[in-house]
């Protein structure tokens, strides 16, 4: 079989493992890319604490500087961070160093727009265009500009949260957090954010060094510790980010994940009660959602998967609250992007102003279970088995969109090809979890 | 044209045309991959592509698995002193030396802190265009290292290799013109030290060079005015990484950069004869210094790998080359303009002569330099053109580097450029008529 390749150029950005595919050579022509794409403006980066993030970030400097380009480099934080400082400051662009959720090996750049915002598919063409045609804008030496290092962006991130939403309301017992940054950039700013609002805040794997104290993404089976700690401590809530700080998994006071797929809903639930608006998620996203939303009247909207195809649902309906079903949520007030600082803010305020506890909010809501499975596929192999999926479910209501999604009458499954590894997931909702492992099995092995 | 040299002596070019960054991060890989990763020092001069190429080169060396510790802006030797005393396995200098500040240049230093010899820089270009780089994987990537000075260590050697006392106790008056390179980190420290009342320009490294950082008679206009307006005892003119060295005497002469040689190696074999190791293309009044001193002289071809390895070989007392560069065996053996400040100034202390004395005693030949702008690829057949015309009519060539011919009224040589796309001319005669024939006669010889 032929190999399946290490490195990924896509829309997403260019994602691969260091010491194969992701060279600084790679990189230094991305960024030059991206500088011409720019047109030589202002360009903010950041990275998160991988130990391969500082021959990244010197790559992707060189390749700017060379283009023109003025660097603000922000140093070590979470994604949303860099992307609220480029609205914050008007850059032209923002870099995020960062492959989020993939292992220690992996490391990839994120290109961000004017607005804040991922590039969208066109911005995107254009800069993978640019990156293959090799013409890149070159200064001469007198008009390279400087490199703006710049500390306390953080300190912003927090500021902007507490403007929008304020500190939680007085409690009688102060709410008890406990933390799981795994090591990663909200080691950083989610316990300063945490006591900001007036929660205490019990930290776990807090120390920013590139090391993976467990796998980056906040998945159920990758939370022990935290469950652990939340008993121990009695605390309120468990909160678990990955390593770019952009998802968010919670963990209610008994010391129980409640499934990634439930941090966007229990967000939405105090977003919709503060203010009624139009909500935008991706079409993997928990049939809980649209419950929450229904029971206030209000509609939701359902895209491709993505980030970037979220936001612009979100711009295009004027939506309240946005975000994916991966633990990712967006509110559009702080930030068009995926916060899980957000995340936390929104959810601490739930808590306090309902005064209930996790449980009890979720027992006012339908549960759903979701099984997600992936499997190795070289990317030329992934339209066929798309197309064999629409066959064998032909008489089920498809979206086609995004791969595959079958509406069943007792749920939905999707399959699709990933946008960042040589895989493809498969995702089934129902109200049983036995329900739902039974219509992936239906379409394993591929 | 294209203005991009990648020979033995490194990689040079303009940045905004050749230079580019994937460029300096492919031989930053080509390099860690050569010293089989291990600690590589990485410092620069003041030009302002400078921190692009540095942040390409961290790239590269920390691609290839290199530990890096980062001097910033620091003359060329004095991180090559840094490489040994810090253990280093090498060291990457970005600068362009005496060239204009659109340039800018990558050079290779081994773990003894000299340059890499002509077999290694091509073993190094062999694993370049061969691009298949050592990768570090994320649990062997190391991080850069930004906390050492290379500066103090540097005087610390350089004190003890002078008479430091003798200098101060005559606290001379002293104009440098650091041509805001790196130098001005280095240079009014290291006079300072000696006791020297120092009058200083140029020493903004956040500012652009004044002039051509290349220290020759045209480039010193202002240096001289200082030296006279502060009545300084000399003058020195450094270029951007500290390695040539230009003089203004007391009177107020700039003086042409062959003669920094010159007066070294009078002053250090008056104190100790022996070898004094040089390249073809420099005057001959090394040769009549020496044999007033009954020491004697080496030549090598041009670059101060070559040097360095003459000295080695010769045990030489001093080495040098006619564009300003002086090595001082007891600090290193490499080019370093503050070991030849200390020298200089050293004899001033110690004899109380001026330094327009010491030169009125020296040979004054004429020696004139002539380039030939010649496309890469004509480069070396213009020269074996030269070399055939130089045979039908009967003339003795010695070929060390390049074609040198002896005539009865001078010499000639003609050799083409490591660092640009250029034929060099440089002819010696003793006086100013005979070498412009002289310059004539060669460039009706060069048919490009």
């Amino acid at each position: 079989m032929r190999a399946i390749p290490t490195l990924k150029i896509s829309i997403s950005g260019v994602r691969g493992v260091v010491g194969q595919s992701l060279t600084p050579k790679l990189l230094t022509r991305f960024a030059q890319a991206f500088g011409t794409h720019t047109g030589s403006g202002t360009i903010v980066l950041g990275r998160d604490p991988r130990t391969s993030g500082q021959m990244v970030k010197h790559a992707v400097v060189a390749g700017l500087l060379s283009t023109g380009t003025r660097v603000v480099d922000i140093g070590m934080c979470p994604v949303p961070t860099v992307q609220l400082q480029v609205r914050h400051r008007r850059a032209q662009g923002g870099i995020a160093i960062t492959a989020s959720h993939n292992p220690a090996e992996w490391n990839a750049l994120k290109f961000i727009g004017s607005s804040g915002l991922f590039l969208d598919t066109g911005q995107a063409r254009e800069l993978l265009d640019i990156y293959h045609q090799g013409e890149y804008t070159k200064v001469a030496g007198a008009e390279i500009r400087t490199v703006e290092e710049i500390e306390g962006a953080t300190d912003l991130h927090i500021k902007q949260i507490l403007d929008a939403l304020g500190p939680l309301p007085k409690t009688p017992k102060k709410l008890r957090v406990v933390l799981d940054s795994c090591n990663g950039a909200g080691s950083i700013v989610g316990p300063k954010l945490i006591e900001a609002l007036g929660a205490e805040v019990i930290p776990l794997n807090v120390t920013p060094d590139g090391s993976f104290p467990r796998p980056a993404e906040p998945l159920p089976e990758n939370l022990g510790d935290l469950c652990r700690m939340v008993k121990e401590h009695h605390a309120d809530v468990g909160f678990a980010q990955d390593m770019d700080a952009d998802r968010l998994a919670i963990v209610s006071e008994r010391g129980e994940p409640i499934g990634e797929d439930y941090t966007l809903v229990l967000a939405t639930l105090y977003v919709l009660g503060r203010e009624k608006g139009p909500v935008v998620a991706n079409l993997s996203t928990i049939s809980a959602l649209a419950d929450v939303a229904n029971k206030f009247g209000c509609p939701v909207f359902l895209t491709k998967i993505g980030e970037v195809n979220v936001t612009d649902a979100m711009q295009q309906h004027n939506a309240v609250v946005g975000g994916e079903g991966n633990g990712g949520v967006i509110y559009p007030r702080i930030n068009f992007a995926r916060d899980s600082l957000v995340g936390i803010a929104l959810v601490l305020h739930l808590l306090a102003e309902s005064q209930r506890t996790v449980s009890e909010l979720l027992d006012t809501i339908p549960r759903y279970t979701i099984v997600k499975e992936k499997m190795a596929c070289p990317s030329h192999r992934i339209p066929g088995v798309l197309k064999k999926i629409r066959q064998d479910f032909a008489k089920f209501p498809l979206d086609t969109r995004d791969g595959v999604k079958v509406m069943q009458s007792d749920g939905w499954l999707l399959v699709r090809g990933s946008n960042t590894e040589p895989i493809i997931r498969i995702v089934a909702e129902a109200k049983t979890e036995d329900r739902a492992r039974e219509m992936v099995n239906s379409v394993l092995p591929i | 044209m294209k203005p991009l040299k990648i020979g033995i002596t490194g990689v040079r070019g303009i940045v905004g045309e050749t230079f580019t960054p994937e460029l300096a991060v492919e031989f930053a890989e080509a390099f860690g991959t050569y010293l089989d990763r291990g600690r590589i020092l990485v410092c620069r001069d003041t030009r302002p592509s400078g921190p692009m190429i540095r942040s390409a080169v961290l790239a590269g060396l920390l691609g290839a698995g290199c530990e890096v510790i980062d001097l910033g802006i620091c003359p060329t030797p004095s991180m090559q002193l840094a490489v040994k005393w810090l253990k280093a396995d090498g060291g990457i200098a970005i600068t362009a030396g005496h060239n204009p500040g659109q340039w800018n240049a990558l050079k290779f230093v081994r773990g003894d802190g000299l340059y890499l010899n002509p077999t290694q820089g091509e073993e190094l270009l062999d694993i370049f265009h061969q691009a298949e780089f050592a990768k570090a994987t994320w649990d062997t990537i190391k991080q850069v290292v930004q906390i050492v000075d290379p500066i103090e260590e540097h005087v610390k050697v350089l004190r003890e290799s002078f008479a430091v006392e003798a200098i101060r106790s005559k606290r001379l008056t002293v104009a440098v013109d650091c041509c805001n390179g790196a130098c001005s980190f280095l240079s009014p420290k290291w006079l300072a030290t000696l006791g020297c009342e120092v009058l200083t320009v140029n020493d903004d490294p956040n500012a652009p060079f004044p002039h051509t950082p290349e220290p020759k008679r045209e480039t010193m206009a202002q240096l001289c005015a200082v030296v006279k307006a502060g009545r300084a005892a000399i003058g020195f003119a450094h270029d951007a990484d500290g390695e040539r060295l230009g003089i203004v005497t007391d009177l107020g002469e700039p003086l042409s950069e062959e003669m920094t040689l010159a007066i070294a190696a009078d002053i250090r074999l008056r104190r100790k004869t022996g070898t004094v190791v040089t390249n073809v293309s420099t005057s001959n009044a090394v040769e009549m210094i020496a044999a007033r001193h009954a020491g004697s002289v080496m030549r090598t071809p041009v670059g101060q790998t070559y040097i360095s390895e003459g000295l080695i070989e010769h045990n030489g007392v001093l080495g040098g080359e006619g564009s300003g560069g002086v090595t001082v065996p007891e600090v290193h053996l490499t080019h370093d303009s503050a070991a030849a400040i200390g020298l200089i100034l050293e004899h001033l202390a110690q004899t109380g002569e001026r330094i327009s004395e010491l030169v009125n005693q020296l040979p004054r030949l004429t020696i004139l330099k002539h380039n030939v702008a010649v496309e890469p690829h004509r480069l070396y057949s213009v020269l074996q053109e030269f070399r055939a015309t130089m045979e039908q009519e009967g003339i003795e060539v010695d070929s060390t580097d390049g074609i040198k011919a002896t005539l009865p009224e001078g010499w000639v040589h003609v050799r083409a450029s490591n660092t640009e796309s250029l034929i060099r001319i440089i002819v010696e005669a003793e006086e100013q008529a005979a070498a412009r024939e002289l310059l004539d006669w060669a460039r009706d010889r060069i048919r490009r």
